[in-house]
């Protein structure tokens, strides 16, 4: 009776460890800021930017509506994978004009002239490139392949010749 | 794209000392076939490309040995260059010697972003693969521009 007993006990006590995908979740502790919360955030920032520098200025118009359609395909690009990592956390954007813009950086350099609305876009595409390469040393296959392109993409426009 | 042997699919992923040989094979193939392009887009490009054109040819050069180094220190055999290289279009003018410069940088492109996709989160590794996706997407946006055509740029340079 007693061996019976042990051994039943044992098998009760052996049960939940073995089944503990089952367990319930513990409690939810603060989730961390997804790294790609702040590329996305810049992408739709700089969108702002580009559209207000290709409105207010006609000579960086092809330049400035360039970087704004491809600054927009960066942040949906980055809005869908945050999306899919954390189903329900993170509105999804296709259009940052439609939501609360965010604030572009440098405003207050556009309105001034041509020279600073150019230096603006400039140093956005800069800041963006640096952000997303640092990622791509530390991020998944997946995810540091998108920050790369990102990266790439953006150094394409600060070469060229109407910004550089 | 510029096609040669090492285009082929094989299966698996291995690496070696952490190098993704399967990934860095083809961008090796890729930097041969833009130096090989570069040499026959150079015979038909304008004299005031040609700055550009010595640029970019060495860039790629330089890519190319460091890419074979990186084959030689993980004890594996860098695929060699191929004697010629069949082009998507004849390439008799300045038009299209610039689209071959074009799709050989696309190529590069492609190559350096599928190691990155392919490869531990190594920052020496990634970051080399990164340059050389940067450079591609650069010297691309660069011969567009010489070549008159838009868009300069794509949003996802050496995406599928």
């Amino acid at each position: 009776m007693l061996a019976s007993g042990v051994v039943a006990g044992t098998l009760f006590v052996a049960g939940p460890a073995v089944l503990s995908g089952c367990s319930p979740a513990p409690p939810a502790l603060p989730e961390e800021a997804d790294p790609l919360a702040s590329p996305a955030e810049r992408a739709e920032s700089d969108v702002v930017l580009a559209r207000l520098v290709a409105a207010e200025h006609p000579a960086l118009a092809i330049a400035a509506g360039a970087l704004a359609a491809d600054r927009q395909a960066h942040a949906s690009a980055l809005r869908t994978e945050l999306h899919r990592a954390r189903p329900g956390t993170i509105p999804s954007s296709s259009n940052p004009s439609s939501f609360n813009p965010p604030m572009a950086r440098d405003t207050t350099t556009i309105i001034i002239d041509q020279d600073g609305a150019r230096d603006a876009l400039v140093r956005a595409v800069r800041s963006a490139q640096d952000e997303a390469a640092a990622l791509v040393t530390i991020l998944p296959g997946y995810r540091a392949a998108l920050l790369a392109s990102v990266a790439a993409c953006c150094a394409s426009h600060a070469v060229l010749p109407v910004l550089s | 794209m510029l096609c040669c042997r090492c285009c082929r699919d094989r299966p698996g992923n291995p690496t070696v000392n952490r190098v993704p040989i399967e990934a860095l094979q083809p961008a090796l193939a890729a930097e041969h076939a833009a130096v090989w392009a570069y040499g026959l887009a150079g015979a038909f490009l304008a004299e005031t490309l040609a700055g550009q054109l010595a640029e970019a040819a060495a860039e790629h050069r330089a890519r190319r040995d460091a890419t074979e180094r990186m084959l030689i220190d993980a004890g594996v055999l860098p695929v060699p260059a191929e004697p010629g290289y069949r082009t998507p279009e004849p390439v008799n003018d300045a038009a299209s010697a610039l689209r071959l410069a074009i799709t050989a940088e696309t190529d590069a492109a492609a190559a350096w972003r599928s190691v990155i996709e392919n490869s531990p989160a190594e920052p020496a590794l990634r970051k080399a693969a990164l340059d050389g996706l940067t450079a591609a997407a650069v010297q691309a946006a660069s011969w567009r521009a010489a070549a008159g055509s838009t868009p300069l740029t794509v949003p996802f340079p050496g995406a599928p």
